[in-house]
């Protein structure tokens, strides 16, 4: 029973997870696409000569929450940093790809990437638990903010184990990657042929997560991903 | 509530659902950082005063009707059923916001929370629960267009009997009118308030510089763009459009305000003619040298408030600051200043409404602001900034003397140059010395 609970998991739930994703943002970003345009400016000036390099920096580099709050600053542009390097991180894992040498045991970053991203994760989680950003949460907010929280962590244990300890968790980069590989080949293989080892459960967890992750991401605020550009676009004209 | 009601509401809501709206209405992070930003926040920190705050309550709305995620998971917390306790605080977030528009310099995303509230006040009104004052005045201005044809021998009677006042600060070529309304061919088409203070200035700095201008018969300020009504907004500005095509005018200077400067300049689309600001012709006369002022006549230190709606909504910076400069030696700028002053608590119609005590209480980082400048001296060139301005002067008793930037101009015109071998104009000889 736990096999098969396993590789629903692990295998058609990723598809499904995946599937909700992209069918989400399609719609999402189809929706504003097919709504008529506001028809006058909604920019805020100074005018910069190169808005479209402006809009750039403001999503990219965050200016305004440098200038007022810095810290929370530092953190948001580590988390973000640590979250592309995150994606490519797992795009790593497949054999096709070499951002690193193909018999290397860990995944890019050696665990730095998990901590990265997690570290700031626990940040915006204290954040929201006091003062007043707590007043304008919402149980949405603090939901969404534990689920990343034990992505990451369930992540980490699985990087942490196996890039600092010789005795750490026997899956290693090409485990992953050929799972992976027959999730991208729509194999259909047990995992468990794929991925020996005491800690199966760890992963179980975690793709479970992730799956959850993703498939929550179009209806939630982290749609931000693809409407920061955009709106910044707007804030100047 | 009446479910036929809640339907309506629930059309105007959709109604305003543009492709950006879907974004501002989507995106929020709940970061927290434009919590900051608001002069209402800062003089009374509660969080219903914050900028997400007001915009959440809008959200809320949209999630439970618009979105699939908030059918499903009501009990998270994000969706608001439109009913009486709703409307309430719709009303509150609608007429505590000031349409500043400065939380967008915080946000990461830029995120309008004055477009947001575009709705709340448009529920208001599609609920008939909107301030009726600022309704009553949008339905006067549109009234007053329709009647036009009888009031113009009252209004121009009312400017003939004003056109003394305008001598005295500037006596005109012999034979011309002092307050020209109606000239066909006119190069600018002046539109002042319902006032004199926004009319005599004016006249006398355009008859100094010479200027081909009428005054319109409208005045400027938008009434519908306050009370968040688009349909009156438009009609409103109509009117002004409608008089500046007839008289085929090259440019329609929209006098000391903000919210008619921004509705004019960005929201009536492409026009055969130019908008520009009272304060951007007098700049352009000064820098031409179509007018002279004499920076002896303004005592004591000058301090500017950039009215949002003109500056960072309209982006009109430098010219006040260059006009100022040649009024006096002794500037200083507002901390904070430009895109990032603070609103002077009294837009989004809170001054047309009264409101005092609310004015007062959340201006209170204004009063703050002013005071710290040392400035004996409040220049501004907003008709609401003024009002409210004037009305934290006296409540904070800071001894202030607030002014708009035409007045303090006009007062100090002098003479021009005569340019070589070109003869002072006859009329040059006249002027103020003699008042």
């Amino acid at each position: 029973m736990a096999d098969q609970v396993s590789f629903v998991i692990l295998v058609p739930m990723v598809y499904l997870a995946f599937a909700v994703l992209l069918a989400g943002i399609g719609v999402r970003i189809g929706r504003v696409l097919v709504s008529p345009r506001h028809p006058s400016t909604l920019r805020l000036f100074p005018a910069r000569r190169a808005a479209g390099v402006a809009a750039l920096q403001d999503t990219f580099l965050m200016p305004q929450v440098r200038r007022h709050a810095s810290a929370f600053w530092a953190c948001l542009l580590l988390f973000h940093v640590s979250f592309l390097l995150l994606i490519l991180g797992h795009l790593d894992l497949l054999p096709w790809t070499r951002l690193r040498p193909a018999d290397s045991k860990h995944m890019l970053g050696w665990g730095a990437v998990g901590v990265g991203v997690t570290l700031p994760a626990f940040y915006f989680l204290l954040r929201r638990m006091r003062g007043p950003v707590r007043e304008i949460s919402t149980l949405g907010d603090y939901l969404l903010l534990l689920l990343l929280v034990f992505v990451l962590l369930s992540g980490d244990m699985m990087s942490w184990a196996n890039s600092w300890s010789e005795n750490g968790f026997v899956m290693t980069k090409q485990d992953f990657g050929a799972y992976l590989a027959s999730l991208a080949r729509f194999e259909f293989a047990n995992p468990r042929d794929l991925l020996p080892g005491s800690h199966y459960i760890v992963v179980v967890i975690h793709v479970f997560l992730a799956n959850l992750f993703l498939m929550l991401l179009p209806f939630t605020k982290v749609m931000h991903t693809f409407f920061a550009l955009p709106l910044n676009r707007l804030r100047r004209g | 509530m009446e479910n036929a009601l809640r339907e309506r509401l629930r059309e105007l809501f959709a109604g305003r659902l543009s492709a950006e709206m879907r974004l501002y209405l989507d995106t929020c992070a709940r970061c927290g950082v434009c919590i900051e930003a608001c002069h209402v926040y800062a003089s009374l920190p509660e969080t219903r005063y914050t900028a997400v705050a007001r915009a959440e309550t809008i959200r809320r709305i949209f999630r439970r009707y618009f979105k699939l995620e908030g059918r499903i998971f009501p009990w998270l917390g994000e969706v608001l059923p439109l009913d009486d306790p709703a409307l309430e605080k719709v009303y509150e977030t609608a007429y505590t916001c000031t349409g500043c528009r400065r939380c967008m310099t915080y946000c990461p995303f830029g995120i309008d929370t004055q477009m947001i509230q575009g709705i709340a006040k448009l529920l208001l009104i599609g609920a008939d629960r909107e301030p009726k004052l600022l309704t009553m005045l949008a339905d006067m201005s549109i009234a007053k267009g329709e009647t036009i044809t009888e009031s113009k021998e009252n209004f121009e009677l009312a400017m003939r009997n004003l056109e003394g006042e305008v001598i005295e600060k500037w006596r005109g070529e012999a034979g011309k009118e002092a307050i020209p309304v109606g000239v066909q061919g006119a190069d600018i088409l002046y539109v002042a308030l319902a006032g004199k203070h926004s009319i005599v200035p004016a006249a006398a700095i355009m008859n100094a510089a010479g200027e081909n201008w009428s005054l319109s018969y409208f005045e400027a300020v938008n009434f519908g763009a306050f009370v968040g009504n688009p349909a009156k907004t438009r009609e409103i500005s109509q009117r002004i459009i409608q008089e500046a095509r007839t008289l085929g005018v090259r440019e329609v200077a929209i006098c000391e305000c903000g919210t008619a400067y921004r509705v004019m300049k960005y929201q009536t689309g492409e026009q055969p003619f130019r908008v520009i600001s009272f304060v951007e012709l007098i700049d352009r006369y000064l820098e031409q040298g179509r007018i002279r002022i004499d920076p002896r006549q303004l005592q004591g230190r000058v301090t500017y408030h950039d009215p949002c709606q003109m500056a960072r909504n309209g982006g009109i910076f430098e010219e006040p600051r260059r006009i100022l400069r040649r009024l006096t030696q002794d500037f200083v700028e507002m901390q904070p200043n430009r895109a990032e002053n603070w609103c002077c608590g009294g837009g989004g119609g809170l001054v047309a409404m009264g409101e005092q005590e609310f004015r007062m209480k959340s201006a209170r980082v204004k009063a703050e602001q002013m005071k710290a400048t040392g400035a004996a001296v409040m220049a501004t060139a907003c008709e609401n900034c003024h009002t409210q301005l004037s009305d934290l002067n006296e409540h904070y008793g800071l001894g202030m003397r607030v002014a708009f930037l035409s007045a303090l101009v006009a007062d100090a015109l002098v003479p021009r140059e005569p340019e070589a071998g070109v003869a002072a104009r006859p009329s040059d000889g006249l002027r103020r010395a003699e008042s």
